[in-house]
């Protein structure tokens, strides 16, 4: 298992170095500098004093020179500054990720709180009135757009009906307020970003759910298990979930990097500061240091939850573990 | 058209008799009295909150009220002073002298002195700092500091918009002295000596200042200004819909058609005056077909500028004559709009040359047809819209204009600073000064300069270079005005709009006028009456 899994890791660190030499190289043939944002069309900003900026920045340089001072600082954890106010890449992604990790942490609860249940008893009677009704409920879900889903609750629960708070993620006298009331103050604002970011995923997980539901309650041990007289319950919970859960943990695996990139769309909208906004903004500012960090971040992310998938595989099925012993 | 003028007009009486009975007794009878909270909704965050780093928008609305300059603008675009008690130019136009207001104090308790003054001007040249502003001061030769309160400031040549430049907020030299201004913790902590004192900065959510007790002028009585970042225009409609924001700009469509209910008129004022910048044709000089004078004008005669506004902007605009709004002093009033007359911009394209000879509905001539790319940027609805109607009003003098969107950097880079373009519809916004030698003047046309169109005039150039060598005002005007005259005349863009600035401020605010500036010249005077304040002060420190 030890040899296993380092072997595995050995084989990550070619793969990320490729990510990021493709990435560095897609963000800088996309037109445009960062001294484009305080300099670019503004007949105050001269020519020189353009190039000057350039220069400040390491930009003159060839795109390899660049590539390769960039590298050496990430080997040794350094992401530098962002070009846009000049602050450590770090410190702003210190800043965004706790906000991010709460609302996507909330919304994975509550989307695997609902699909499993959901998902299980779907399976139960496929075809049946609760499996249509579930199936009809998570697609209006699916197919609307959240932007549109949320300027629509916004408009009801926020300018109509005075319930919640439109966007933002504290009240503006959040600082006076004691423990308790900052919690409340921030689940109160956090109810709509997390309640629609949920509602327009349960289609997916709760569709995986009841299909993997489905395989386990045709194979034979099910049968085997109905026919010593087992309680139906029991069955479905004890023999069929934890079976039934395996694909769920793939999925969960490959969920982490969508742990910590915030969607831009939401945090747009509810106008939360988290990392999705970090890296739309990045981007159209052509701030190389932070989409470089990000992408970086959440390459190596992706690869530990392929990783962790593998492991839980290797935990949960011992046919794996066998294999790999080999 | 008259269906659909009528209730537009009623409209507008019925918010003008509103806002008479909600502004004009306030002012009358009570006294402006501190407390509250002002909550601004801005779409972009700040980045730096350092005057000489500060190139966004957002990083110059905080750091306008947290430091101000040697002069500044008043309500009626003359230069005054602001820390400087007083200026002298010297008769040859040579050396600045100013004398700073003794007593101004930095949040902190330091005086204000000269060599703050100096310090700023030594980081602003200072070629290891980041600023995109160093260009104003090339022509300073030095600057020294007389006493405290006096400082000198000597040109190479005689520089009539210096005096804009001077307007950069003052930076204290005894924080910043040995730190390094692109890196220091002060840009996320800044102590000024303005209206306000920075309280905190949660990034991409809040910015928040209290008044400066103070404060040179006086106190503002506005006590916490709150600068709330809602990056979506649709969710700031909305929070301006619950009260949850006092002050944003409303697009035209939200001014004429989604503002009127009873609860919109109730909470808040709307202003509207005309912003510093026009909209624009710009042609490729350099294409033989936009290098005949001729062509430019029936192009300005065959686009209805009236129409444009109307049916892009809601009536919310005025017709451009030339590079210079009326509000400002550079605009010459003599200079009237083409009038729009397809007849006449037929006839001048005949005389160019351009008929329709094969009788296909397209003007040709030595057998091509007049087809030319209209390029602009993308993200700019109302651009788009303008394009599309260029685009038509065009095709009845058989002009076959297409139409490019383009993502903003590679439109900039790969075909403006390139000129692989043949027409261009963009927006200059403009500095008060009125010198425009870098959109105009020929020297400035290399790759990434203003001139992209090639405009090349040595009556114009000749001006353009007195203008910034005159101090006299009556001289200046003349100049200015002769300069706006001539590029009307000469036409290397197509004048089309200035749109109008629209914000809404909550009706509790009392004081806010709309002046040629906008309505933040007088913001320290803005206050709202005990009973109707909303937020209750915090307490001072």
């Amino acid at each position: 298992m030890g040899t296993y899994l380092f072997r595995r890791l050995l084989t990550l660190i070619p793969v990320l170095l490729w990510i990021t030499v493709i990435s560095f190289g897609i963000m800088h043939l996309a037109p445009g500098k960062p001294t484009d944002v305080s300099g670019g069309f503004n007949p105050k900003v001269s020519l020189e004093a353009r190039q000057r900026l350039e220069q400040l920045y390491g930009l003159d340089q060839p795109v390899h020179v660049q590539y390769g001072r960039w590298l050496s600082r990430i080997v040794r954890l350094d992401f530098g500054r962002s070009f846009l106010d000049d602050r450590p890449v770090m410190e702003k992604i210190a800043e965004r990720l706790p906000v991010t990790l709460t609302i996507n942490a909330w919304s994975f609860l509550l989307i695997f709180g609902i699909t499993i249940p959901l998902g299980v008893l779907a399976a139960v009677k496929p075809g049946g009135a609760f499996d249509r009704l579930t199936t009809l409920l998570v697609f209006i879900g699916f197919s609307m757009p959240s932007f549109w889903l949320a300027l629509l609750c916004m408009a009801l629960f926020g300018v109509r009906l005075h319930w919640l708070p439109i966007s933002g993620l504290h009240s503006l006298d959040y600082e006076s307020f004691g423990l308790v009331g900052r919690c409340l103050d921030t689940a109160w604002h956090l109810i709509l970003p997390v309640g629609i970011t949920a509602f327009v995923s349960l289609a997916g997980m709760s569709r995986y759910m009841r299909s993997a539901m489905l395989d386990v309650l045709r194979q034979d041990y099910i049968r085997t298990a109905r026919a010593k007289g087992l309680p139906g319950a029991w069955i479905l919970f004890h023999h069929g979930l934890r079976n039934a859960l395996l694909p769920v943990i793939t999925i969960l695996g490959l969920s982490l990097p969508d742990l910590i990139g915030g969607s831009v769309i939401a945090e747009t909208i509810f106008s939360i500061p988290g990392m999705g906004r970090l890296f739309y903004e990045a981007v159209m500012a052509r701030d190389y240091p932070v989409v470089m960090a990000l992408v970086t971040v959440g390459a190596m992310l992706t690869m530990l939850g392929n990783l962790l998938a593998d492991a839980g595989y290797a935990i949960a099925d011992p046919r794996i573990r066998v294999e790999a012993h080999r | 058209m008259i269906r659909r003028g009528q209730p537009r007009a009623s409209t507008r009486l019925i918010v003008a008799i509103l806002w008479c009975l909600i502004a004009s007794p306030a002012a009358a009878d009570s006294q402006p009295v501190t407390g509250d909270a002002i909550v601004v909704g801005s779409i972009g965050d700040a980045s730096r909150l350092l005057p000489i780093l500060a190139s966004d928008s957002a990083s110059g609305d905080i750091v306008g009220l947290l430091f101000n300059g040697l002069l500044k603008y008043n309500e009626e675009l003359k230069i005054v002073g602001d820390l400087a008690e007083s200026w002298v130019v010297s008769p040859d136009g040579l050396t600045v002298t100013f004398t700073l207001r003794p007593n101004v104090r930095w949040h902190d308790g330091a005086l204000v002195t000269a060599a703050d003054a100096d310090f700023t001007y030594r980081k602003l040249i200072d070629p290891s700092v980041r600023t995109p502003f160093s260009s104003s001061y090339e022509l300073v030769e030095s600057v020294e500091v007389v006493d405290d309160l006096t400082l000198r400031v000597r040109y190479k040549e005689p520089f009539a918009p210096a005096l804009e430049s001077w307007m950069m907020g003052i930076i204290p030299k005894h924080l910043l002295e040995g730190e390094d201004l692109n890196t220091t913790p002060f840009l996320r902590r800044p102590v000024g000596h303005g209206p306000y004192r920075f309280v905190r900065w949660k990034t991409g959510e809040l910015i928040e200042l209290s008044a400066n007790p103070d404060y040179f002028e006086h106190r503002p009585y506005i006590s916490r200004y709150l600068y709330r970042i809602i990056p979506d225009q649709a969710t700031l409609f909305l929070e301006l819909l619950t009260g949850g924001v006092d002050l944003s700009g409303l697009t035209p469509l939200q001014y004429r058609r989604q503002t009127d209910s009873a609860y919109m008129r109730g909470q808040y004022q709307k202003f509207r005056y005309p912003s510093f910048g026009f909209t624009y044709i710009g042609y490729n000089l350099e294409d033989p077909r936009f290098s005949d004078l001729r062509v430019r004008q029936a192009i300005d005669r065959a686009v209805d500028k009236p129409a444009i506004i109307e049916g892009v902007l809601y009536g919310l605009g005025a017709v451009a004559t030339g590079p210079y709004p009326k509000e400002s002093w550079a605009y010459n009033p003599a200079v009237v709009p083409a009038t729009h007359d397809l007849a006449v911009a037929k006839a001048l394209l005949a005389e160019a040359g351009w008929m329709d000879r094969d009788g296909d509905g397209w003007l040709d001539r030595d057998g091509q047809p007049f087809r030319f790319t209209l390029m602009t940027n993308q993200g700019n609805e109302v651009r788009r819209q303008v394009c599309e109607l260029v685009q038509r009003q065009l095709r009845l003098v058989g002009i076959d204009a297409r139409i490019k969107v383009i993502e903003w950097s590679t439109f900039v880079h790969e075909f403006i600073d390139k000129r692989r373009y043949e027409a261009v519809l963009l927006a200059w916004n403009l500095a008060r000064d009125p010198d425009i030698y870098d959109l105009f003047h020929s020297s400035k046309t290399k790759e990434g300069e203003y001139n992209f169109v090639g405009y090349d005039s040595p009556e114009v150039d000749a001006l353009l270079i007195e203008g910034r060598r005159t101090f006299d005002q009556a001289a200046r005007t003349r100049i200015y005005q002769e300069i706006h005259r001539r590029i009307a005349e000469d036409q290397p863009y197509t004048f089309l709009y200035v749109a109008d600035s629209l914000p809404v401020v909550a009706s509790r605010f009392r004081n806010v006028r709309a002046s040629p500036v906008g309505i933040g010249y007088n913001f320290i005077d803005w206050y709202a009456p005990r009973d109707a304040q909303r937020y209750r002060a915090r307490m001072e420190p």
